[in-house]
């Protein structure tokens, strides 16, 4: 696999693959208004990485056990009388990313330095990464397309998944989860401060360009991989780094999808919803 | 409908006492709701009429007494109930079509990984017709008036051909087409065997909709035949100093 030696070929790859899967996997974040969450999961994720790389332990490993904490830490504290889900998501990602400064900063002569944890580095990204991403990748899709009408009634209707029987605290678990293992297979590649970007971005660019839910996924996919492809493209040719690349060109979508959207009537700016057809009442 | 179905009871209140957690909420609740007919459940803001909704679902324990629905526990009755939630308590934006919505009442029926059928797509587009609503099918939820998102739940309840209908304040903030529509569409599940229960404070719709009523404050105030029910005296204990008595026979409940 010779093809696979060329750092290039292995760094669009994987921006390839994880476009695809933050494209997707947001759409969930975005319809369920969890891209907050997403942020803490991140910087949860952190500290594990860190912790990892100083055991001489797996990254993703690391990062999976940290992120897993964090979300169960989170559901916890906010299912207590009185929570808030924001707060105790707002205590997840500055604990999270704090304990990883923390423990960097306690190891003298940490060889790695603290930028590629935070922003992370794409064209560092070995066969064995890829090979993580491609399977987190095939079973996240398998999740969604299986689970995906059960998700979407959990993800409108609460309530109403439950007066139907269907187990809600699971199909939650389920989706934190999924949203989980995306952040940890895409942190090595965007770090944990431009992840969130490419996770919550083109879906929420998707959701300016159309209201059908069938089309958000493949919309958000497409922004995603070409996002991350112009990055790495731009970052290689130019010498800059491909992780903020990719956050600046999904940022780029996001704006010119949002003035379009804005041209169109489809967003009003301020004042009231244009939506609302005020004669068929 | 035979007259050995219109006698079945779908929903028995045994004595029946719920509570979250260690806060009692509803206390001593008695009475039966008989296939085919259709009861209000009338009370104050706070008198509990959601929770007695919730825990003829299942979803809140009962502590004392019975809930009996459709002959078993309200767990094991889920697959024979639809439940209509207010539809201002979900996100209008949701990307989520009018026909998506009403396809989740089949959800149940479709099962786990399986995908719908053109049975469950000829369901959809029978019950969005029953609420009048078929041209929508294809619009954002959100996009759609108060009134007519709530026909649109009500359509998600009636593709799940319930033998048990429950309405958690239908009738709020909806407009007269809406209302009328609404409840056309609640007597229809009536005339093919279904029980409602709906909870309200327009009194007006228990008149017209319902055969009986439950009146509620946390206790119970009288369950029984709309018109023998809703005398002034009964009103003004449930209401407390809220309700106002007109002319001597008519109640305005000034504070709900």
């Amino acid at each position: 696999m010779s093809w696979l030696d060329s750092t290039v070929v292995r760094a669009m790859i994987e921006a390839a693959l994880v476009g695809v899967l933050g494209g997707v996997v947001g759409v969930f974040v975005i319809a369920r208004r969890l891209p907050f969450f997403t942020m803490a999961l991140t910087h949860g994720t952190f500290p594990g990485i860190v912790v990892a790389a100083l055991l001489g332990l797996n990254l993703y490993l690391g990062g999976g056990v940290f992120g897993l904490l964090v979300v169960l830490a989170v559901v916890v504290f906010s299912r207590a009388r009185g929570q808030d889900f924001t707060a105790a998501t707002g205590i997840a990602l500055s604990g999270g990313f704090a304990l990883g400064v923390v423990l960097v900063s306690a190891q003298d002569g940490f060889s790695k330095d603290l930028t590629a944890y935070t922003v992370g580095d794409v064209l560092a990204v070995s066969t064995s990464d890829l090979v993580i991403t491609a399977v987190v990748a095939a079973v996240v899709l398998l999740v969604l397309v299986a689970l995906g009408k059960e998700l979407l009634l959990v993800a409108f209707d609460p309530v109403g998944a439950s007066a139907v029987g269907l187990p809600r605290a699971v199909l939650d678990f389920v989706l934190l989860a999924v949203i989980e293992v995306t952040v940890v297979a895409t942190v090595p590649a965007l770090g944990a401060i431009l992840t969130v970007a490419l996770i919550v971005g083109p879906a929420a660019t998707a959701r300016l360009i159309t209201d059908r839910l069938a089309l958000l996924f493949p919309i958000a996919a497409v922004v995603g991989v070409v996002c991350a492809l112009a990055g790495v493209g731009v970052s290689t040719q130019w010498n800059i780094a491909a992780g903020a690349s990719i956050a600046l060109f999904v940022g780029l979508a996001f704006g010119v999808a949002f003035i379009g959207s804005v041209l169109r009537g489809r967003t009003a700016v301020a004042g009231s919803n244009p939506a609302s057809d005020p004669v068929s009442a | 409908m035979t007259q050995q179905q219109s006698r079945t009871a779908a929903l028995v209140l045994d004595k029946a006492s719920v509570a979250y957690g260690h806060i009692p909420v509803l206390e001593e609740l008695d009475g039966t709701v008989a296939s085919g007919e259709a009861v209000a459940l009338i009370g104050p803001n706070g008198a509990g009429k959601s929770t007695l909704i919730k825990a003829i679902l299942g979803l809140v324990p009962v502590v004392r007494g019975r809930i009996e629905v459709l002959g078993t526990t309200p767990a094991q009755a889920r697959r024979d109930v639809a439940y209509v939630p207010q539809a201002d308590t979900l996100d209008p934006d949701f990307p989520v079509s009018v026909e998506q919505v009403v396809m989740m009442g089949r959800y149940r029926k479709i099962g786990w990984l399986r995908r719908p059928s053109a049975a469950d797509r000829t369901a959809v587009a029978q019950a969005l017709e029953q609420v009048g609503l078929s041209e929508r099918a294809r619009h954002r939820f959100g996009t759609l008036s108060g009134g007519q998102r709530q026909r649109v739940l009500l359509a998600r309840a009636i593709a799940a051909q319930p033998r048990l209908l429950l309405l958690d304040e239908p009738f709020n903030g909806v407009d007269a087409v809406s209302q009328h529509a609404l409840l056309d569409a609640i007597a229809v599940l009536k005339r093919q065997g279904a029980a409602v229960v709906v909870s309200t404070h327009d009194l007006s719709i228990a008149h017209l909709a319902c055969d009986e009523v439950c009146l509620l404050n946390h206790h119970q105030f009288g369950f029984g035949p709309t018109e023998a029910v809703l005398t002034p005296e009964r009103l003004r204990a449930t209401y407390g100093g809220h309700a106002l008595e007109l002319r001597g026979d008519r109640v305005i409940v000034t504070q709900t």
